[in-house]
């Protein structure tokens, strides 16, 4: 156990931490005995669910109703902060202002040029 | 005309006299009736390129294609809606299938109008059966919210429309698209004028969607029943289509220099729709946004005003519709059997459905533009005359192009491949009329390989 080191993008698993086993006060372990306790009770509610023969529909998960329900409703919930109108203008301002920019003086070049007659469009009849 | 337009009127007394028993097959038989007779509109020898004229309406090149899809999908609509509707009441069943046939027509009149006045009465009054369809039909409660952003959006953006028009009507004394198309250009100068080319086009691209006004558009997809989604991707949105190309006869000398801001609200629409694609977990809202990004395309094809970019515009608007409906239909039939939109809960499909997995591939190959489908042809001929237009467009569409493979290999490895997940147990098998449906709208689109012509407007 003394040479196992990590991954360098995957965190250390929780059997393989030395303080999991020394230097554990009592609150860690009766929290970590009610931790286990909830996800024993959730694993069995999941098999009895899974495991009867009656059911016909599919096992409600909530956690997953949460996350669809989070991934759908951003608008209601959404905060102004700096990183967010960093985002905004960056995404929608500046976009927008960068292309209007380049088209415009793209199309102006053009425009010289063959007001000029050196652009060569002879055979740009119908694109 | 009449002849498509009276049989579609009456399949309303139909679908309210017929027994229960034949409802739906008699609708279904009646509105396929229509939709094979619709297709003697393909077959135009005029050379003025209206035909079947009369005083109100005609159809033209143009017209043709978006009138036969109209056509084309109520059957379609109607053999989708027939399982989610079985267990109600009689009565709300014959309603459901009045509005439906309701929209047809005023879709039919609004696709064929010569009076630019008739078109837009008739582009309001397809508002109202989908509102009904949306917010009494959908399956959340947040119908009720989409179906006031569907109508606020699209009301509020055509009332500038009808001042339009009433202008246009004062200056050039007639509204009628077949005396418009040899006016002069008028003289438009002054800022008021550039409102007014704002006002005329505003309508048409709110319907589109346009990126930065298209928030409707998830919303009214997501909650609508699956004939208001099939007729919304489908349809409406290629009615914005339709009303730019008609209003840009009109709209001459001003768009060179006003159309700067909406162009490049369509291309980096494109982008942005396409990158939201990935993080949908809403497989109907995937398909929404993958609509969104798609009609940026043809917006941007339809405001460069090159015969290319029209009939590029109009080819993809017809292949899109197809591959639109398509798609919708089949999310449909994922949450028929599981009853939620999720991509991630009903996986690893094709280990289950095989025949159905066929059915989603082909859709999603088509939405990802596969040659030698007219998607990519359609594509294609937006993007050359966009490199036509100005060289760097090359790089905002070439990466939409590349986002839209990815979202869709994406939404077609997360449905079908991969690991099924355990606790689903109880699938319907993929019923006759999920396969009939799948194969009436991929049909069409196979077909058009071999003869392109029909849908691609004037380029003949």
């Amino acid at each position: 156990m003394a040479d196992y080191k990590e991954a360098p993008l995957a965190s250390r698993p929780k059997t393989l931490d030395p303080n999991e086993y020394f230097n554990l006060s009592l609150e860690y372990r009766r929290a970590e005995e009610e931790r286990s306790a909830i996800r024993s009770n959730l694993k069995l509610q999941y098999q009895t669910q899974l495991n009867n023969p009656h059911r016909k529909a599919l096992i409600e998960d909530p956690a997953l109703n949460r996350w669809m329900y989070a991934r759908s409703h951003t608008y209601p919930h959404f905060k102004t902060t700096f990183k967010t109108s960093l985002t905004g203008l960056l995404f929608g301002v500046v976009p927008v202002v960068v292309l209007y920019y380049l088209f415009k003086t793209d199309r102006d070049k053009k425009e010289v040029d063959i007001k000029a007659g050196k652009y060569d469009r002879r055979f740009s009849l119908t694109s | 005309m009449l002849k498509i337009l009276i049989p579609t009127l009456m399949l309303i007394p139909t679908a309210w006299f017929a027994p229960p028993k034949w409802l739906w097959p008699l609708t279904l038989m009646g509105s396929l009736l229509i939709a094979v007779t619709s297709f003697s509109w393909f077959k135009s020898t005029s050379e003025v390129g209206w035909t079947t004229l009369n005083s109100y309406m005609a159809t033209d090149p143009l017209s043709t294609p978006l009138l036969a899809l109209t056509c084309w999908l109520l059957p379609l609509m109607i053999l989708a809606s027939q399982h989610h509707t079985h267990n109600e009441p009689l009565n709300r069943q014959r309603t459901y299938l009045t509005l439906l046939i309701s929209l047809q027509f005023f879709l039919i009149l609004a696709f064929s109008a010569t009076e630019l006045i008739m078109f837009y009465v008739m582009f309001e009054a397809t508002l109202l059966p989908t509102l009904m369809i949306i917010t009494r039909w959908g399956n959340q409660a947040e119908r009720l919210n989409a179906g006031m952003y569907f109508l606020f959006y699209t009301l509020a953006s055509s009332l500038p429309l009808l001042v339009a028009l009433l202008i246009l009507q004062n200056t050039s004394g007639t509204l009628s698209l077949l005396t418009l198309q040899y006016m002069s250009p008028m003289s438009l100068t002054t800022h008021a004028d550039k409102l007014w080319w704002v006002g005329c086009l505003l309508a048409f691209l709110v319907k589109m969607p346009l990126y930065g006004v298209h928030l409707w558009l998830p919303k009214a997809h997501v909650e609508a029943p699956i004939a208001g989604s099939m007729i919304l991707a489908a349809v409406l949105l290629k009615l914005g289509g339709f009303g730019m190309m008609r209003m840009m006869l009109v709209l001459e000398p001003l768009t060179k220099e006003m159309l700067y801001p909406f162009i490049v609200f369509a291309l980096w629409g494109i982008v942005m729709a396409g990158s939201i694609c990935l993080r949908q977990t809403d497989l109907k809202s995937l398909i929404a946004y993958s609509s969104v990004s798609h009609m940026g395309l043809v917006v941007a094809g339809i405001l460069v005003q090159t015969p290319w970019g029209f009939a590029g515009a109009l080819i993809l608007m017809i292949a899109h519709g197809l591959t639109s409906s398509a798609l919708f239909c089949l999310a449909n039939t994922n949450y028929e059997r599981i009853h939620s939109r999720s991509i991630l809960l009903a996986r690893g499909l094709h280990m289950v459905l095989p025949l159905m997995a066929t059915w989603w591939f082909f859709a999603s190959m088509a939405n990802l533009a596969l040659p030698p489908l007219p998607n990519l042809m359609g594509e294609l001929m937006i993007i050359t005359s966009l490199i036509g237009w100005s060289y760097w467009t090359l790089a905002l569409t070439g990466t939409g192009m590349l986002i839209t493979a990815s979202y869709s290999m994406y939404m077609f490895i997360t449905t079908q491949r991969g690991p099924l997940p355990n606790h689903l147990v109880a699938l319907d098998p993929s019923h006759t009329r999920e396969h009939l449906i799948m194969a009436l709208h991929l049909l069409p689109l196979i077909l058009l390989i071999l003869n392109p012509q029909l849908i691609s407007g004037w380029v003949n």
